[in-house]
């Protein structure tokens, strides 16, 4: 098995190389030159794609896994058992990626373990790292049985085996907090984030979602395996997914829609808005149309066309929760579009992941084709996928995605357009007196006097109240640099210094400014 | 106006006092030596190297710093207790315990805390209401230095006295109300003026509770669900793995015929 040829070069390793050569590059830009100089992050702006894309659609990567679990070790559901070994690979790659990511975005990634020791249990952010440290665990357990039956470890193998129920049970708990608590970060900015996304409910939109986002994903695993390794699912099976998915889209339509009329923000939809459009498209795009595609029978039973509602589906899940992070922020927050170096990091970490779960699958039993159906079987299954020809799938996903995509940048750059239009253009304050100066006092700090040296003709007194006009204090233009502001209360002792020079009364008494220092004496020293 | 030292501090800037001196600015710049980021300070921002600004808004001058909520967002969400509410009224960071997740950025509802984005190893920086100097009996840097008053130190209730006092005493002068007051549960920094905050530049609608308790309903809920969670889940599997074994049961003897 291991004894290959040399690796052709295909289009989508080309690819893969492409995304692994920017990312790398991305990555040495980003850890010697720092986030400033590598992305587009700003003080108004400090989360961006890193989070919104790879953080909160890699965690949501795993629902499938514990959904899966779940239903199998849980309900004990058997027919579902196919589906657990992709939808925990899934998860667990998901989880590491996520961990990767999270290593970009964080400033200091070396101190990611920091939440483990150092606790503030009323921080959501507090309760994602637990998560995602104790889930990836969980994983990594409920992984093991698939890479220790391909090494042939028995005994392991039987002592994991015999921890599963509890350990499917952790797992389901830890996901549940940690799915919805992703949605609980954006709890705490009501005044930021847009009301079209902002909700109470927001830790149950994103639980709800990132289920049905595990169905489709696998779905689109299942598709993909058999098209790479002819490894695939029954299509009954992936029927059933499809219907799941259905089922879990309507629910999470529907608590969406009536939490927008509860709150009475509906309207704000059919606004001509950037906000409004991105919602819109999100909406029916990445909800409406998947339902009603997987809806039809004719659609659910065949391999391709369930793949391209499943893909439907996924992206409208992306937009989601790009529109929590970005699109509903933008408003308050100002504008943000991803640099090159952060889409670049991305791209190589959808790669990696890619690359992950399809070494897996090559090398490891994930899917049950090999080791408990006969091979008959996979054959039985070709001609329905087969029957799509390779090159006008291709074509056909590429071009529903460009035209999603298209669609909604379209929709995004109108509405950006429209906002432009509707902003106020900030007025720019008028010089001179603000009114009601009269209420205004300006107290004139205390007479400096300095200590008369020896050779001097006698007594000098600085005094503010000749130097500064009350009605238009300045005080910057001496106390910026030159002279230093809070040592004006300690006692001004110059002595041993020339005042005469150009740090002290010789900067701006010079015969230019003002009046020359050597002009007159009895200028500024007192006579005796 | 004496001040307790362990008492709760604060500041007062009345915007109708300010003549736009800049001198808070350049005091807090020298205070926490900052290099300097501009020739023209009214037109200066927030940033890593500038904590504290006066802007000219509505003919006006105002400032712009840490408002050291009383129940602060950022204290809130940060994961690893990098920020602190300290008994005296200053919000301070710890940096040694920052991962640079940058969530209090977000949170903050006066979007306050900045970042040191040239850096390769960041910290967040804002202004600590000089917590080093209130710890020694001084007030702060930009209160000590302002020539007319406009921003007054002092314990937290007194300043409340006193922007009341003001308010009732010339009522035409002034906007009615106090704001910090009550904005997300209140904060350390009052405002007074004779426009809006809002038209200075100041976020609007705020709520009167602290946002804390938004993620905090939810988060208390975790122990519960847990518990919950898990009987439910034992107590789904028992039932179902049962009737597989009764069905199992029933099914073998018929074989076994």
């Amino acid at each position: 098995m291991f004894a290959r040829k040399v690796p052709a070069f295909t289009f989508w390793r080309g690819v893969l190389a492409v995304a692994l050569g920017a990312g790398l590059y991305s990555a040495y830009l980003r850890f010697t030159a720092g986030l400033g100089a590598s992305t587009a992050l700003s003080d108004s702006f400090p989360w961006g794609l890193w989070i919104g894309f790879d953080v909160l659609c890699g965690v949501a990567l795993a629902a499938g896994g514990f959904t899966i679990s779940a239903v199998v070790y849980v309900f004990n559901i058997d027919r579902f058992k196919p589906i657990i070994r992709p939808a925990i690979l899934t998860a667990f790659s998901g989880y590491l990626l996520v961990i990767v990511a999270l290593l970009f975005d964080l400033g200091r990634p070396y101190r990611i373990w920091h939440p483990l020791v150092m606790w503030n249990p009323r921080s959501v952010m507090f309760e994602v790292g637990w998560c995602v440290t104790l889930y990836t665990i969980v994983l990594a357990l409920e992984f093991s049985p698939i890479l220790l039956q391909r090494l042939g470890l028995q005994k392991p193998l039987r002592l994991i085996r015999s921890t599963m129920i509890p350990l499917v049970m952790v797992g389901v708990i830890l996901s549940t907090l940690h799915q919805s608590s992703l949605g609980s970060l954006y709890l705490i900015v009501p005044h930021k984030l847009h009301p079209l996304w902002y909700s109470p409910l927001l830790p149950l939109f994103f639980f709800v979602s990132a289920i049905g986002l595990g169905c489709a994903m696998t779905i689109i695993e299942s598709f993909l395996s058999y098209r790479a390794f002819r490894k695939s699912l029954e299509i009954d099976l992936l029927s059933d997914l499809g219907k799941i998915t259905v089922v879990t889209l309507s629910v999470y339509l529907i608590l969406r829609l009536q939490d927008l009329i509860g709150r009475g923000v509906l309207k704000e939809a059919f606004e001509p808005t950037y906000e409004g459009r991105m919602f819109l498209a999100e909406i029916l795009l990445g909800i409406v149309a998947p339902i009603v595609l997987l809806l039809i029978p004719v659609i659910r039973r065949n391999h391709f066309s369930l793949f391209v509602a499943a893909v439907l589906a996924v992206l409208g899940f992306i937009m989601n929760r790009l529109n929590v992070s970005i699109t509903g922020m933008e408003g308050a927050l100002g504008h943000y579009f991803p640099s090159w170096t952060e889409i670049s990091v991305t791209s190589m970490i959808v790669a990696l992941g890619f690359a992950l779960f399809a070494t897996a699958v090559k090398y490891l039993p994930v899917f049950p084709a090999e080791d408990t159906r006969a091979s008959g079987d996979a054959e039985l299954l070709a001609p329905t996928v087969l029957s799509q020809p390779l090159f006008s799938s291709t074509t056909l996903v590429l071009a529903l995605g460009g035209f999603f995509l298209g669609s909604s940048l379209l929709l995004g750059g109108n509405g950006l357009w429209l906002r432009m239009q509707t902003k106020e253009t900030p007025v720019r304050a008028a010089l001179g007196s603000p009114p009601g100066m009269a209420d205004r006092y300006f107290t004139m700090p205390a007479d400096i006097s300095f200590p008369k040296a020896e050779s001097s003709p006698g007594q000098v007194t600085f005094r503010h109240s000749s130097h500064v006009d009350a009605k238009q204090a300045q005080c910057l233009v001496c106390h910026q640099e030159r002279f230093r502001l809070l040592k004006a209360s300690a006692p001004a002792t110059r002595a041993g210094l020339d005042l005469h020079s150009d740090p002290f009364c010789g900067a701006c008494h010079n015969g230019e400014k003002s009046f020359n220092v050597k002009e007159d004496c009895q200028n500024c020293h007192e006579a005796k | 106006m004496p001040v307790s030292p362990t008492a709760k501090k604060g500041l007062l800037f009345d915007v109708t006092r300010c003549v736009g001196c800049g001198a808070c600015y350049q005091a807090c710049k020298e205070r926490n030596r900052l290099p300097q980021t501009t020739t023209d300070f009214l037109q200066d921002h927030l940033s890593d190297r500038t904590f504290t600004v006066v802007n000219k808004r509505q003919n006006r001058f105002v400032r712009r710093l840490c408002m050291h909520c009383e129940v602060p967002t950022c204290v809130s969400v940060c994961p690893v207790g990098a920020l602190e509410k300290t008994p005296t009224g200053p919000v301070i960071y710890h940096e040694d315990r920052c991962i640079g997740c940058r969530y209090c950025m977000l949170a903050c509802p006066f979007s306050i805390p900045r970042y040191e984005w040239s850096k390769v190893l960041p910290r967040v920086r804002k202004c600590d209401l000089c917590a080093e100097r209130l710890a020694n009996g001084q007030p702060t840097a930009c209160s000590e230095v302002c020539p007319t008053g406009a921003t007054l130190f002092g314990e937290r209730e007194q300043l409340v006295q006193v922007a009341r006092e003001r308010l009732a005493a010339t009522p035409a002068t002034y906007k009615p109300g106090i704001y910090g007051l009550e904005e997300v549960g209140g904060t350390s920094v009052l405002l007074i003026s004779d426009v809006p905050m809002e038209s200075l530049g100041y976020p609007k609608g705020l709520m009167k509770e602290p946002l804390p308790l938004l993620t905090w309903k939810v988060l208390q809920r975790i122990p519960n669900f847990v518990i919950a969670g898990s009987a439910l889940l034992g107590g789904i599997w028992w039932i179902t793995s049962r009737r597989d074994k009764v069905k199992q049961a029933e099914n073998q003897p018929e074989e076994n015929k």
